[in-house]
């Protein structure tokens, strides 16, 4: 076999074939043993071969993106706003089940709704997310000045708020459960959990990537493209967030 | 991280990122999925091929039975097979090397992409390790779906994993295409398997999601009691079929226009010919069927119930996507004309392929005309129909990719002889198989069903289809085992065994090593994958 004088060995990395295997046993065969097979004990191992699993080859993943030369660097600012084409259709899908179910029903709110929604809490939390974005889009300023401190402070605290909104997405859920309002109470409640809940996992997601891009950064590796795109993910769940405002809460 | 390449290595294969490895594992992994789905369809013609439960046991048995192997047969013909065997396998190997890359441009995500493939393969071969597997069809439908005491979970997360590899599978190659093109290359020079490969991938990237929301959906209705699909507290039924067409249809077209491609690349090859209106077959042929693949899904749905004006728009947009389908056939047929053909294996399939094209394309006209599809909506005409446009056709063309390309992956020529014993088995087996369903279908026989004792006298075609049935599994024994064979023992292949103009064939060795060129690929602007010495 010839290989000329450009590589002369074939790119490898584990990272892939392992985090796959978590993602497998974490997500497919735990929800299937726990609510299919009713094996909890069960679930729960498969849980933990996959939790481990899937960090590893993030961890790995991560690692190898801030110290490997990629053929042409710098091309995942523009591979992220093609991925989110398709995270716009997937929410454009659950928003569509809303929207159907919604404009078919004779009243609205659905039998079951407690009658006095908490409107406060969403314009918290929006503004809690809001904050989050410009904090990022200040620690991106920091690391363009090349103040690595600044960076992380920024960034630690986007983190922070990011969290804050989760604690209030839980504090939320919690209070509506507390008040029958689940999943499966009517049609409102599976679309404000679906579609809440999705929108919570994104962000989950988001604080995951820049947990990455803070650890990396504290052992002392940085990657430009890597906070860019980290930071597009995060201004594009803002964005989906205000629609989430709008339809669930306020309309 | 790199390795040494000194013989095989098990972690080289298992841990690569080189795309031409990638496309490897998915063609392997596809091919098992079809091989598996393969003896499905066979086990179902035999059932059907007398009135009452003829392999499977008792009436309970053999109807549960029987819907558990429509269920895979569907699943992985089209999920683990047709769709990974033609974006992944051939955009893998083939779409860099024909853009002069040496690699995509994530490595490591298109790693992720086909291992996530594999392990959709996992989920669905645990259909068969269970005592519960799915048995809602490919379409997976509510309310069935959700009543159903089978494991509807291992359907949702066999499209889960397989879209989600699609997904990344499509943004990579978007932005490969985009920036990774040899310096020079411009967008009318791609080849017409890159073009067909891009505008697939643009289609995956926007309906794929839809299809996961909708999956999701039915995951959470049946194990989780939300009631997106449930009359009863708000929720609608036909909602899953709009979401899930609203995918599936144009998945339809992503397996079509890839095997489109391929047929491209293999008749400019061997006819020796530029490809005739290259520029209509793009911008009017592939990108008019991204352009109306969105908008005509609603005819799958002409029995389930809505008004008659979204009816007849319905079949007006449908009866529309003949005309970019329409200009991309005058083209292949205009590529062969006063061509120098030679009929090698995949020349034969890609001539086939055209026939069967015109068969399976044809008998769809009806089907997209409201009055004649109630009628037969839901018959066995259907079922023929879909075999032979989406099934066979696009079947056909990853076999001809395979030969094609056979010297490229392997360095050896694959047995012509045995390669041509086994198209003729594997072409007069889907027409003995689908003809009799094409008449069976207009005269009233119901597609899905086991068992047909209200219509006996159908008893004879469906004999004749299990026969048809058998001769395909030897053509496709005879096709695999050549494979094998051939890719061990075969004859070694000169360098550019078909004299293609195609960067493939003339810039890079076979096999490609890491890095895949030799020099840096750089072309200039007169430069075409299609220059055979004719003029433009």
């Amino acid at each position: 076999m010839s290989s000329g004088e450009h590589a002369h060995h074939w790119e490898v990395s584990w990272a892939p074939l392992v985090a796959t295997v978590g993602i497998l046993f974490l997500v497919p065969l735990s929800f299937s043993t726990y609510f299919v097979y009713g094996n909890p004990l069960l679930s729960y191992i498969f849980m933990g071969v996959g939790t481990p699993l899937l960090l590893a080859g993030i961890a790995k993943w991560v690692a190898e993106g801030h110290t490997q030369k990629p053929l042409i660097a710098g091309l995942s600012p523009s591979a992220l706003p093609i991925f989110i084409i398709s995270e716009v259709f997937i929410f454009l899908g659950l928003f569509t089940a809303y929207w159907t179910m919604r404009l078919s029903a004779d009243t609205w709110p659905p039998a079951g709704t407690p009658a006095h929604m908490n409107l406060v809490l969403p314009l918290i939390m929006t503004v809690i997310l809001v904050t989050s974005s410009i904090t990022y889009h200040v620690a991106e300023a920091k690391f363009d000045a090349g103040n690595k401190g600044g960076f992380k402070f920024w960034l630690f605290l986007s983190i922070l708020l990011g969290a804050i909104f989760l604690g209030c997405t839980l504090y939320e859920y919690s209070h509506l459960i507390h008040q029958n309002f689940v999943p499966s109470t009517n049609a409102y409640s599976t679309a404000f959990f679906s579609i809440t809940g999705f929108h919570a996992s994104h962000v989950l997601v988001g604080l995951g990537i820049f947990l990455a891009v803070l650890f990396a950064a504290l052992a002392g590796k940085t990657n430009k493209y890597f906070i860019f795109s980290a930071g597009v993910y995060w201004h594009f769940v803002d964005v989906v967030w205000f629609f989430v405002v709008t339809q669930i809460y306020y309309w | 991280m790199s390795a040494q390449s000194h013989g095989f290595s098990l972690k080289e294969w298992i841990f690569t990122t080189d795309h031409k490895r990638i496309g490897i594992l998915y063609l392997i992994g596809s091919v098992a999925a079809f091989a598996v789905a393969g003896i499905m369809a066979l086990l179902i013609r035999v059932e059907q091929s007398s009135l009452g439960p003829t392999v499977f046991g008792s009436i309970e048995d053999a109807g549960n039975h029987y819907n558990t192997f429509l269920y895979f047969h569907g699943a992985a013909m089209i999920l683990g097979f047709l769709i990974p065997g033609l974006t992944g396998f051939a955009a893998n190997y083939f779409l860099p090397l024909m853009i002069g890359a040496k690699d995509v441009a994530f490595p490591r995500i298109n790693a992720l992409s086909v291992w996530l493939f594999w392990a959709g393969i996992v989920m669905a071969l645990l259909t068969f390790l269970v005592p519960d597997g799915p048995d809602v069809m490919w379409t997976g439908y509510p309310p069935y779906s959700i009543k159903t005491g089978a494991n509807t979970a291992f359907y949702v997360f066999t499209v889960h994993l397989m879209g989600f590899a699609s997904i990344l599978g499509a943004v990579n190659f978007l932005v490969t295409v985009i920036y990774m093109r040899a310096p020079g290359m411009g967008w009318n020079q791609l080849n017409m398997f890159v073009w067909s490969t891009v505008t697939a991938f643009i289609i995956q990237l926007v309906f794929v999601p839809v299809l996961a929301a909708a999956v999701t959906m039915l995951l959470f209705d049946k194990y989780l009691g939300t009631n997106f699909f449930n009359p009863d507290l708000g929720g609608d039924v036909l909602l899953y079929q709009n979401l899930f067409w609203f995918y599936s249809h144009p998945a339809v077209y992503v397996i079509l226009l890839p095997a489109l491609g391929i047929l491209f690349e293999i008749v400019s090859t061997m006819s020796k010919n530029p490809i005739f209106n290259y520029k209509a077959a793009v911008y009017g042929g592939m990108w008019g069927i991204v352009l109306i693949s969105g908008e005509v899904w609603v005819h799958h749905l002409y029995v389930s119930g809505m008004p008659n004006w979204i009816r007849i728009g319905q079949m007006v947009s449908t009866l529309l996507i003949s005309v970019p389908v329409g200009l991309l056939t005058i083209s292949l047929f205009g590529t062969l004309f006063r061509g120098a053909i030679t009929y090698n294996v995949s020349m034969t399939y890609a001539v086939s392929c055209l026939f069967l094209f015109l068969i399976g394309g044809l008998t769809g006209i009806p089907l997209a005309m409201t009055a004649l599809d109630l009628h037969l909506s839901e018959t066995a005409f259907v079922h023929a129909h879909f075999h032979y446009i989406m099934g066979i056709f696009a079947a056909f063309s990853v076999f001809a990719a395979v030969y094609h390309w056979f010297p490229k992956m392997t360095g050896k020529i694959a047995n012509e002889r045995t390669g041509k014993i086994g198209f003729w088995f594997n072409f007069i087996g889907v027409n003995v198989t689908f003809i009799p369903l094409f008449k069976i279908g207009v005269e009233g026989m119901p597609r899905r069903y086991f068992d047909y004792q209200m219509f006996p006298q159908f008893e004879t075609y469906h004999m004749i289809a299990m026969v048809g049935a058998l001769l395909i599994a030897v053509g496709i024994a005879i096709t695999i085992l050549n494979w094998i064979m051939s890719a061990a023992k075969g004859e070694r292949a000169p360098e550019n065994p078909w004299n293609s103009a195609s960067l493939e064939w003339t810039h890079c060795p076979s096999p490609p090593g890491p890095g895949n060129f030799p020099k840096d690929v750089v072309v200039t602007a007169d430069w075409t994958p299609y220059d055979y010495g004719r003029k433009k």
